[in-house]
């Protein structure tokens, strides 16, 4: 696989992060090409989540938390003067590390939750979920049973629900924080399929710590490490096939590897 | 040839019958000998089971415990018998209580009791005349009152306290504490020196300012910790789907926190409506039936108790321990109607399968 020529959807620009005083994150400079999907790999506490978290502006939540640097989205700085977080989350969509349904809600209202959440009418309610649900390959499974809270789901489903729960709001590009971490082969295996299967459609940028589903699904792979008492930032980038079989940095041939990490 | 084991449903219910015998003997033979204490030194039924039945029976159940488990059976025995003493205790305490109250004040009420009001009642009269009714009316709408200032005010701080990063929220958190630990006397105090100041007439309307201080931080509290207790996973999960954060707030957080924000409103309703010193301050007693809440006299249902029991008459208190019973059963009107109005969805859709 190579990395295809295609107007870039995202891109990050000389990223650095804080927390308070303490400086996580260096210089990352990364392109997402669209319909493209790009895996982040590194040992804990490289900053990768804390990476993906800048790119729809979750990061900002966190008390203290700081940034310089840009993110385009379709060419726009994402954290120009006059946009709003609301509007940039509303493109870019974000799957969590664990799942996380609304418990008070039905499934249906699950999905349907993110057009509500976001003062958006609702037309072709049946329709939206249906889709949504087909997408995150689980309509089979919940057709029947649209009205159970969500939380009856098991693990697998309900992150798949979350899935399609974001599906729902048509974003361009989606961010998964470690989507499998917390479910068995089975679940890993749907959503791998789900993620080669989206990509058609959308941009996708997932943060995973298996060596082997970064080779499933991503087309390109960016290598984070932060060496002792130094922020984070990105040793590597490139295609996934490069990454992994003809690594340029020792450091990325000894993670991949399973030297260290 | 491997040895096929057995298995029984319930392996935590095997005991063998010697120990079996122990635990009956542990729990039988004190009682004789208080039984014989309390004859023999005519010490009375309390003294004797805390000073011969408690010990003799953590020493049995000790030896139970030791001839079962070893050393470390002693202290669970025990700990097993002392739990279930105090527990006991308390239960006991409660239930005299509920029973006093029950059979004195069913003597008392009848319909006319819970219907009618107290104008032509002296502290002599007959039971067939007059009755409560007023101050219910009262009770009620004095509550309602306080209920419909403290609660929105009370979970919007609740809100502000978990929902902001500002500075003062430690400030805000202190002082809602120390509010809570305000005398619900001072309170009464602080709002009679309003209306002597002021010149306001007294009316239930100064009863519910009474009563307001008094309900808020609790409201404020508990709602606190239901908000708290609503993962943080849930907002972010709201937050990245678009939503503005009050968005989130009102379709997400408080759905899941629903349950506990009952939970305040009900506590907040106990702490106040049983109150008694505050509104002998700020509302004028009165007899009659007054459906004006901010003009004029107005019975509740604490202050009528009070008023009659201070008078020594029997038929006075035989009123007033009719008035306890029925604040006691509207205090579990009002918890049942809450429970019910917060009942999950889940729990509802569970009901229609």
């Amino acid at each position: 696989m190579t990395i295809a020529t295609t107007k870039s959807a995202l891109q990050a620009e000389g990223v650095s992060v804080w927390f308070g005083e303490r400086k996580v994150l260096e210089d990352v400079n990364l392109v997402f090409p669209s319909n493209q999907v790009t895996a982040l790999i590194g040992p804990s506490g490289c900053g990768k989540s804390t990476f993906i978290r800048t790119l729809n502006r979750m990061h900002e939540l966190i008390p203290g938390a700081g940034l310089a640097g840009s993110i385009y989205l379709d060419g726009e700085d994402i954290y120009g003067e006059n946009v709003d977080a609301v509007n940039v989350r509303i493109k870019v969509g974000m799957v969590f590390q664990k799942p996380n349904p609304f418990p008070t809600m039905s499934i249906k209202d699950n999905i349907l939750s993110g057009l509500r959440l976001s003062g958006r009418k609702i037309e072709n309610a049946e329709e939206l979920v249906e889709t949504s649900l087909r997408r995150a390959s689980i309509w089979n499974e919940v057709k029947d049973r649209l009205g159970d809270q969500a939380l009856s789901l098991s693990g697998g489903q309900q992150q798949r629900l979350c899935i399609a729960r974001s599906l729902a709001m048509n974003p361009e590009v989606l961010l998964m924080d470690e989507p499998c971490s917390a479910l068995d082969p089975g679940s890993t295996r749907r959503i791998e399929e789900t993620i080669i299967e989206l990509s058609q459609s959308m941009t996708i940028v997932i943060v995973t710590h298996n060596m082997q589903q970064a080779q499933r699904v991503s087309n390109q792979t960016a290598f984070f490490l932060a060496e002792e008492n130094t922020p984070g930032g990105v040793v590597e980038f490139g295609a996934t096939e490069q990454i992994f079989h003809g690594p340029v940095d020792q450091r990325t041939n000894d993670y991949v590897n399973g030297h260290f990490g | 040839m491997a040895k096929v084991i057995q298995l029984d449903n319930k392996p935590w219910l095997r005991a063998n019958n010697s120990r079996r015998f122990l635990i009956f003997l542990s729990s039988v033979v004190p009682l004789p000998l208080v039984m014989l204490g309390a004859y023999s030194i005519n010490l009375d039924m309390t003294m004797s089971f805390l000073t011969i039945f408690l010990p003799l029976q953590i020493l049995t159940a000790a030896l139970v415990g030791f001839q079962a488990f070893g050393k470390r059976g002693i202290g669970d025995a025990i700990l097993v018998v002392l739990t279930v003493f105090f527990s006991l205790f308390v239960l006991i305490l409660l239930l005299s209580v509920l029973g006093s109250v029950l059979t004195e004040g069913f003597k008392t009420i009848s319909s006319q009791f819970i219907i009618q009001n107290n104008v032509y009642v002296s502290t002599t009269t007959s039971l067939d005349y007059g009755g409560v009714g007023h101050a219910i009316l009262g009770s009620l709408m004095v509550v309602a009152l306080t209920t419909l200032a403290a609660v929105p005010l009370g979970i919007a701080m609740a809100i502000y306290l978990t929902q902001s990063q500002s500075k003062i929220r430690d400030l805000v958190r202190t002082l809602t504490q120390a509010l809570s630990g305000l005398p619900s006397v001072v309170s009464g105090l602080f709002i009679l020196t309003i209306i002597e100041a002021t010149q306001i007439g007294r009316s239930g309307f100064t009863g519910a300012l009474a009563l307001f201080p008094l309900m808020l931080p609790t409201v404020a509290r508990v709602s606190e910790e239901a908000l708290k207790l609503v993962p943080v996973d849930l907002r972010y999960a709201a937050l990245a789907l678009g939503a503005p954060n009050y968005r989130a707030f009102f379709q997400v957080i408080l759905p899941a926190a629903k349950s506990g924000l009952i939970t305040a409103l009900l506590l907040g309703l106990a702490r106040v409506v049983g109150e008694t010193a505050p509104l002998i301050l700020t509302v004028n007693a009165n007899n009659g039936t007054n459906f004006n809440v901010f003009e004029g006299g107005l019975a509740t249902l604490p202050t009528y108790i009070y008023g009659y029991l201070a008078s020594g008459y029997q038929t006075s208190q035989a009123r007033a321990w009719g008035a306890a019973l029925i604040l006691l059963i509207l205090v579990g009107i009002l918890f049942g109607l809450a429970r019910v109005l917060g009942r999950t969805k889940s729990l509802k859709s569970k009901a229609k399968k």
